[in-house]
């Protein structure tokens, strides 16, 4: 009844706020209404004095000044408590240093200023919300009933404290307004005194949950949680519309609140949080996580209280606490003990919003030791719960993967040859160097001699070194120091909490590193900040991963994982993700391994590094005499910050002074400092089991590889079911898990011609020594003349590129002249269409003929029957002669030039270098050896061979489409079908553009006339492997246009009308030879180009069940005002349009990617079952030359089993149901074209797939 | 002082009396009167027929071709009439020098100028109009002299043969017959043209490069250029310092280089475009107005190389003020500090600069005392600098 009444009361002023009256002239209205204001009244005077109280009742335990002193301070703002946002008071750990001033607005506020008016339309929306959940729960209770005798007597609880509060307020209503605030704070008094203050404690908790337990209790759980998540829903979409700002400040008010969390600052954290939740405006950037994380860290200091008004404010916004603000709340009474009745009741809390305990284990990511206290609250009021048992692990149901995946033919997985112990001490190596975050290590060019000049350079840079260091400890402390001070509400210094992470000798060594990376040329601020940023980010990534006990667990699962991998334990037939899921699960980890998302926007990280770097280019100096004593000593910038102007661009740069470039030249230092994410993993990378936990041990990697500031893919992942990746992550696991050496010998030889002079032709970078120096200048520069300028600047130009080069090679050939003596693995991940990639960035299998070259399967197989053949063959692919023989004939020439084949491998500097002059000299260089080597041995046949042998598809992408539309010439064209010798399609197409050429001239067409004799292979190729990839017309004919320029008889008058003819034949004869493949490409085209009109982004599901969503948005630049230089920061979000042309023009190329990335992950799985070790580059599959013949029969398999697929058809049944679902009512005209056009998916023609099994030059 | 035009011969004199009686129009004038005036640079008024607004658009439209750049062009006799006699206007006097106008299209203002007297020399690219522009030099007795040539790419940086309309400066003044000038001495040849908006910006700085330079058309003197531009540009080259959106390095510059004198201004609407659609494809601008065509004289200052800036150093002139105001806001001691010319309060003193003083506050003259300060005490000899201005040069123009 009470509640009824209530009810009634407050349902006056919200009538009249419906009708749209402004809260000014209801405060003059209802001042004239008696009642209506005792009604008003009432419930604002409850719910300010429940917040004062507890207020009062924090204060009093979170300082321990002595309760008298507290309450003087308190009572002055008591004065006009009416009109402050009682949080904002309820805040304040200690109330002098926050009050605003006071303002003198206590007395008749006949003028209210709008704030205050903002304030108390606040408080009034809040309790219209209060009391709109209390009538419901009335309601409810009154259906509910008699159902349940505890119900019943929670309701009367809870009616009594209801009343309690009732008759409190009627008696403040009762009093006169203006004394209205004293009798306040004389009952607030009164009630201070009579209880003690732990009684109090205790009452707080047993009332301020009263507030939203009320309403909550007795929905049904179910229909709770479903309105939670819809109320969420419509609270999200306006917030999506807006734009992407607001997401980045959302992102950035989170990234600000988890720094608080790691700083273990509570007081911060919720400081900082009040600056939202009190302005209306700024509130809605407010979501669940913002609360939780600072429940969370006064959680973490056992503060229940703080939480417990955490939730109230929660509600107060309309938001529902969520599984992880329970998990908070346990935690924290895990911690404190808290009674077995709080405990209960919260737990009852957490089911009736519809959680179960269980899922907290589940779902929640607990970090330190969270888990453990909220097992203990939870084990208070259920002492025998158990943990629930892990889920059981899913099986995918590809039908591609169903062999694969069966638990029939599971076999054990391939040994390394590596005992458990040896595997540990690789782990511990490798966690070692992670830990440090960053690798140094000696460059090849140590080697060198010393120079006296260089030894003197090396000291003054030292001394010099150590005095910015320094200098740059001392600016960064300085402006850290004048940060902190800047604390008031409105300045509050975004940055200062990301200067405190980490100690301040680290920000020091990053920026340290960053000045020695510079090249002479300079570097744009905008790349230089970014890296700064994340070089912080990184390290503060560590340091959660330590501070967190994650690192521990994976320590701990590691252990017992390698024993999957060592050569000396049992096998097991798991997977590796499979094994490590269930080691986890076994060790009850839980999901705890992955940290909570912790991601900082982009525009944060550029604004953290442009800081350091304002920091950099103040504090490093350098005297200006130090190469030159003649000139007068003084300290100048060796950073200046200039502008480089680009037709309207203007882009900020920062170069080194040339003193500085000048010493580090002299100096030639031969240590390089990486990442420790740099260097090849030590031991076998970490399984990927989630789209956020696998590759390295610390080093945040991502599954898939984006731009910056894009995270759809990464949405997309999270929102799919784990299972439908498990495929993926088996691949990428595979790939990673094969294990490398180096191939010394060749190393030396490639070293030792780098550090001598280099060699263009060989593609080993010269020394910067080499570059060519203008003709003798005149000294004075203002003398000189155009031509000489312009040499000049041809000689910079190409010193730069040089430069750049030098320090490429340097660096490739450095990291593995570092890992000569070891066993290193890849981790990999992928890009968006699902193409992998070797994670670390310099020195991989991805590389160069070069870094190839040097790169050996750790593991070694003997080359059986026909392994030595297989060898001679590759080395002629390598050379690039006889693509057009068959693979008989290949060896044939191979075994006849067998003398200098063997030559080349005994005397490859010295003898008559025939490897010199092949395409790919290097990888050929070292496969002479390999023949060499094994030919001499005893048994050829039994010769241990750790040489990866390639096998390349023919022109890949033609492939894909000519199997996707069953076209037989094209099939044919590139080798879909048998054949006895290899099939060029390139000189197909030059065959078919030359039959058009003849019609046309005979017929009198000028430009065929003048083309004649002039169509080769060579003319086509470049057209004819890029049309796959979607080049356009006019892409098209300016390659014919370079490739005619080369030919020096062409007449150059007709070059352009003789490209422009070339290219529609080419397109002609394609359309005439591929006639399927055409069609295929225009449906994606014309496909896509609806539905990102539609506005939508292009989507789709790979055959392996890989979502994939194309990352083409109109981008706007925001701009970042730094103090040094404004910076305009381009940011493709999801909330902007998407860009059409893109999304047309890509799809198609896109598409064909996500299949080959498809195929050659069928490939490395199946390849996996039968034993074989394989890697990949895209379209290039490497095996042991004993199993190549096994490989390209998995390869041929694969590729026929994906193309039975109806890949197309599951194309276009995904798409409909994505972009033209029924559900929508909107029947719009495009609509209606977009699903003609997505349904009429294109004929395919006759070509029987099954050939390719028998095809030799598939793939080869 | 030469004017640097070719006199017309006696035999041509001969020939043209010729032809002057076979034209009835041109009646009425003793010949040694004609002579008198001709040396004086001002020829005898062809009277020419100029076509009606309404013909010029129907000739525009007709050479229109697909692909061709957006053009503006004069079309109203009333139009050709006032930019006639803006263009004559203080010369009065003494010899007058031969006037270039480029991109002349269907030759409204062409005819207006010959009938006036003037000697032109017509630089068109399009060689759609050529034929009309050719047949009028051809019933003209040397009066006009028809060039295919685009003036916008004259002197290109790239090497190799140049194949018209791109032509070298040092040819087309060749053929037009006007020798180079000392700087100080008068204005030898005048050029009037429409700059296309969309390269407007460009061809300004192209245009001030050669200026500071010396190099292309300035190698031959202080040539005096008349050009429509858009208003907004014409507000940046006139903006006085302070003004927040306006005054940029592209002020100071032309400030410091030129006389600027806003001869006349025109609505948009009185050109006519070779757009299909007649459209006049007005140039957005958010912050500066921009309802007109301004008719600019920019004439180069006589004492532009008196002190101590040199077509040598001029490169880091331009530099330095484009780094200075490439952020206006801040302040000219920074900006001075952070290239390490440190003591550069000193100088700053001495040349009564403020201490405080923002980029975008000081006068172009100030720019022009600083940099000859700088470049007596000796502070640009630091190599860093004189690195990056050529760096600077190279992505400027290309």
């Amino acid at each position: 009844m009470a509640l009824l009444r209530l009810r009634a009361a407050l349902l006056g002023p919200a009538r009249l706020r419906g009708a749209g009256i402004s809260w000014s002239v209801l405060r003059n209205y209802s001042s004239a209404s008696a009642k209506e204001k005792a009604g008003r009244n009432a419930v604002c005077e409850r719910t300010e004095l429940l917040e004062v109280l507890k207020a009062r009742v924090k204060q009093l335990q979170a300082s321990n000044v002595p309760e008298v002193t507290v309450n003087k301070v308190e009572l002055a703002p008591l004065g006009n408590g009416k009109y402050e946002d009682p949080l904002q008071k309820v805040v304040a750990p200690s109330p002098t240093e926050e009050q605003p001033a006071p303002k003198g607005r206590d007395e008749g506020p006949a003028q209210p200023s709008s704030w205050v008016e903002k304030l108390k339309k606040e408080m009034y929306i809040r309790q219209l919300k209060v009391e709109r959940k209390l009538s419901i729960a009335a309601s409810q209770q009154a259906l509910e009933g008699q159902a349940k005798a505890k119900a019943k007597t929670k309701a009367k609880t809870k009616a009594k404290t209801k009343t309690k509060a009732k008759a409190k307020t009627k008696a403040k209503a009762k009093a006169k307004p203006k004394s209205k605030v004293k009798a306040k704070a004389k009952a607030k008094e009164s009630q201070e005194s009579q209880k003690s203050p732990k009684a109090k404690v205790a009452a707080a908790w047993r009332q301020s949950p009263s507030l939203y337990r009320v309403y909550a209790h007795g929905k049904p759980r179910v229909a709770a949680a479903k309105e939670g998540a819809k109320v969420q829903i419509t609270h999200r979409v306006p917030e999506d519309k807006d734009s992407s700002q607001f997401k980045i400040l959302q992102q950035t008010i989170q990234a600000n609140l988890e720094c608080f969390l790691f700083l273990q600052q509570p007081e911060e954290a919720e400081r900082f949080l009040l600056l939202y939740h009190s302005s209306p405006a700024k509130r809605r950037l407010l979501n669940v996580n913002a609360y939780n994380i600072v429940m969370r860290s006064w959680a973490r200091k056992g503060r229940l209280q703080h939480i417990n008004r955490l939730l109230s404010m929660l509600e107060s916004v309309g938001l529902r606490p969520n599984l992880d603000s329970y998990a908070a709340v346990l935690e924290c009474m895990g911690r404190n003990q808290s009674s077995t009745k709080t405990i209960w009741r919260c737990v009852q809390q957490l089911k009736n919003d519809g959680f179960h305990v269980d899922e907290l284990f589940q779902k929640c990511l607990f970090e330190e030791d969270e888990k453990e206290k909220v097992l203990r609250a939870i084990r208070i009021v259920q002492p025998n719960y158990q943990l629930p048992p892990p889920p059981n692990p899913e099986i995918c149901k590809s039908s591609l993967l169903q062999d694969f995946y069966s638990k029939e033919k599971m076999v054990s997985y391939p040994k390394l040859d590596f005992s458990v112990q040896e595997l540990q001490e690789c782990f511990q190596q490798q966690l070692e160097m992670e830990l440090d975050n960053t690798v140094t290590i000696e460059s090849v060019e140590s080697s060198k001699p010393l120079t006296p000049q260089a030894i003197k350079a090396r000291k003054l840079l030292a001394t010099l070194r150590s005095q910015w260091h320094d200098s740059i400890l001392r600016a960064l402390q300085k402006s850290k120091h004048s940060m902190s001070k800047l604390k008031t509400v409105s300045g509050y210094n975004i940055l200062y909490p990301y200067l405190c992470l980490l100690p301040d000798e680290e920000y020091v060594s990053i920026m340290l590193q960053i000045l020695n990376t510079l090249s002479p040329q300079g570097e744009s601020l905008a790349v230089l900040a970014r890296e700064l940023g994340s070089k912080v980010y990184n390290r503060y990534i560590t340091q959660r991963k330590l501070r967190s006990r994650q690192l521990e667990k994976v320590q701990h699962v590691y252990e017992d994982y390698i024993h999957l991998l060592a050569k000396n334990s049992q096998p097991d037939e798991y997977l590796p993700r499979e094994y490590w899921e269930k080691l986890v699960a076994e060790a009850g980890f839980g999901p705890s391994l992955n940290l909570k998302d912790c991601g900082w926007p982009y525009m944060l990280l550029m604004r953290l590094g442009m800081h350091m770097l304002e920091l950099l280019v103040q504090a490093v100096k350098v005297p200006r005499n130090i190469l030159n004593p003649r000139l007068e000593s003084k300290l100048i910038p060796v950073l200046y910050h200039i502008y480089s102007f680009r037709s309207s661009w203007q882009v900020g740069l920062i170069k080194p002074h040339p003193i500085f470039s000048q010493l580090v030249s002299d100096a030639a230092e031969t240590l390089l400092t990486f990442n420790s994410s740099a260097i090849p993993m030590l031991c076998p990378p970490v399984p990927w089991t989630s789209p956020h936990f696998g590759a390295f041990v610390l080093n945040d990697t991502k599954l898939m590889r984006f731009v910056d500031g894009a995270i759809q893919h990464q949405l997309l992942l999270e929102q799919c079911p784990p299972v439908n990746l498990h495929p993926v992550l088996d691949a990428l696991n595979q790939l990673g898990n094969c294990a490398w050496k180096i191939n010394q010998p060749v190393l030396d030889i490639i070293i030792s011609i780098f550090n001598d002079k280099g060699n263009e032709k060989l593609d080993i970078p010269p020394p910067i020594s080499e570059a060519p120096r203008p003709s003798a200048a005149p000294s004075n520069s203002s003398t000189w003349t155009k031509s000489q300028k312009h040499e000049l600047l041809l000689c910079k130009k190409k010193a730069a590129e040089m430069h750049s080069l030098r320090m490429d090679a340097l660096y490739k050939l450095s990291i593995a002249n570092y890992v000569r003596d070891k066993v290193f693995w890849f981790p990999h991940n992928m890009d968006f269409r699902g193409r992998t990639y070797p994670c670390p960035p310099y020195f991989n299998h991805l590389g160069n003929d070069v870094t190839r070259a040097i790169l050996l399967f750790a593991e070694g197989r003997p080359l059986g029957p026909k392994g030595l053949d297989w060898l001679k063959i590759h080395l002629i692919n390598l050379t690039g002669l006889k693509k057009k023989n068959a693979l008989q004939e290949r060896l044939e020439y191979a075994n006849e030039i067998m003398e200098e084949i063997l030559d080349s491998a005994d005397h490859p500097l010295t003898g008559r270098k025939w490897w010199m002059n092949t395409d790919e000299p290097w990888q050929a260089l070292a496969c002479c050896m390999e023949i060499a080597k094994a030919s001499r041995s005893p048994d050829p046949a039994a010769y241990i061979s750790h040489f990866p042998v390639h096998q390349d598809g023919s022109c890949n992408g033609l492939q894909h489409y000519a199997a996707l539309g069953r076209d037989l010439i094209g099939a044919i064209s590139v080798n879909l079908m048998p054949c006895s010798i290899p099939q060029d399609v390139y000189s197909a197409v030059a065959q078919q553009v030359e039959e058009f050429r003849k019609k046309d001239a005979e017929q009198g067409v000028k430009i065929a006339q003048v083309l004649q004799g002039f169509v080769s292979r060579k003319v086509v190729k470049q057209t004819v492997m890029t049309v796959v990839y979607g080049v356009t017309r006019y892409g098209g004919r300016l390659q014919m246009e370079k490739r005619l320029k080369e030919i020096d008889e062409f007449p150059e008058e007709y070059l352009w009308e003789a490209s422009h003819y070339l290219v529609k034949q080419v397109f002609n004869s394609i359309k005439e030879m591929f006639s399927a493949t055409r069609d295929i490409q225009h449906w994606l085209t014309e496909s896509a180009k609806l539905i990102a009109q539609s506005g939508r982004t292009v989507e789709w599901v790979t055959p392996l069940g890989l979502p994939i969503v194309q990352p083409y948005y109109r981008s706007r630049s925001t701009v970042l005002n730094c103090s040094m230089q404004h910076l305009s920061v381009k940011n493709s979000n999801s909330s902007q349009k998407p860009d059409t042309v893109k999304q047309k023009n890509a799809f198609p190329p896109n598409f064909i990617h996500s299949l080959d990335s498809t195929h050659m992950m069928l490939t490395a799985l199946h390849c996996l079952r039968q034993g074989l070790t394989f890697v990949s580059v895209h379209d290039c599959y490497w095996t042991h030359a004993l199993t190549v013949d096994i490989m390209n029969q998995i390869c041929r398999q694969q590729f026929v089993a994906l193309h039975s697929e109806k890949i197309l058809q599951d194309l276009s049944e995904f798409m409909l149901e994505k972009y033209c679902s029924p559900s929508r009512e909107t029947r719009a005209l495009w609509q209606k074209k977009l699903m003609e056009q997505l349904s009429s998916v294109p004929k395919t023609g006759e070509f029987n797939l099954k050939k390719v099994m028998d095809s030799t030059y598939f793939f080869s | 002082m030469l004017s640097g035009r070719a006199p017309p011969g006696v035999g041509d004199c001969c020939r043209r009396l010729l032809a002057a009686t076979l034209r009835p129009l041109l009646c009425g004038l003793p010949p040694c009167w004609v002579t008198a005036r001709r040396a004086a640079g001002q020829w005898p008024s062809p009277g020419l027929r100029v076509p009606e607004a309404a013909e010029a658009e129907r000739l525009v439209q007709e050479v229109q071709r697909t692909g061709a750049p957006l053009r503006r062009f004069i079309a109203c006799p009333q139009l050709a009439r006032t930019v006639q006699r803006c263009l004559q206007g203080r010369a009065s006097t003494g010899p007058q020098p031969v006037l270039l106008e480029f991109a002349p299209g269907p030759g409204i203002l062409t005819r207006t100028l010959l009938n006036a007297g003037v000697r032109v020399v017509a630089l068109e690219s399009n060689s759609a109009f050529l034929p009309n522009l050719q047949s009028l030099e051809n019933s003209l007795d040397g009066q006009l002299k028809v060039i295919y040539c685009d003036f916008f790419r004259l002197d290109p940086l790239v090497n190799g043969t140049l194949k018209p309309p791109a032509m070298s400066s040092d040819k087309l003044f060749e053929t037009v017959g006007v020798a180079a000038v000392p700087w100080r001495a008068d204005v030898p040849v005048k050029i009037f043209g429409i700059l296309p908006q969309k390269k407007e910006r460009n061809i300004l700085w192209r245009l001030l490069f050669a200026l500071y330079e010396c190099s292309s058309i300035y190698r031959y003197g202080r040539v005096e250029l008349n050009i429509f531009i858009s208003e907004k540009e014409y507000k940046v080259l006139t903006a006085k310092p302070g003004e927040a959106r306006s005054y940029q390095a592209l002020t100071v510059l032309w400030q410091v280089g030129c006389e600027i004198q806003l001869l006349h201004m025109e609505p948009w609407s009185s050109f006519v475009t070779n757009l299909k659609n007649r459209g006049l494809a007005v140039p957005k601008s958010v912050w500066l107005p921009n309802d007109h065509l301004c008719l600019v004289r920019l004439t180069p200052q006589q004492n532009l190389f008196t002190g101590g800036l040199k077509p040598t150093n001029s490169a880091t002139f331009i530099f330095m003020v484009k780094q200075c105001l490439a952020k206006p806001k801040s302040r000219l001691t920074d900006r001075l500090n952070s290239w390490s010319l440190d003591n550069g309060g000193k100088l700053l003193r001495e040349l009564e600069i403020p201490k405080n003083a923002k980029t975008r506050n000081l006068y172009p003259e100030d720019y022009r005392r600083l940099f000859e300060a700088l470049q007596n005490s000796n502070m640009f000899a630091d190599a860093w600098f004189h690195d990056e201005v050529l760096g600077s040069i190279r992505n400027i123009n290309l």
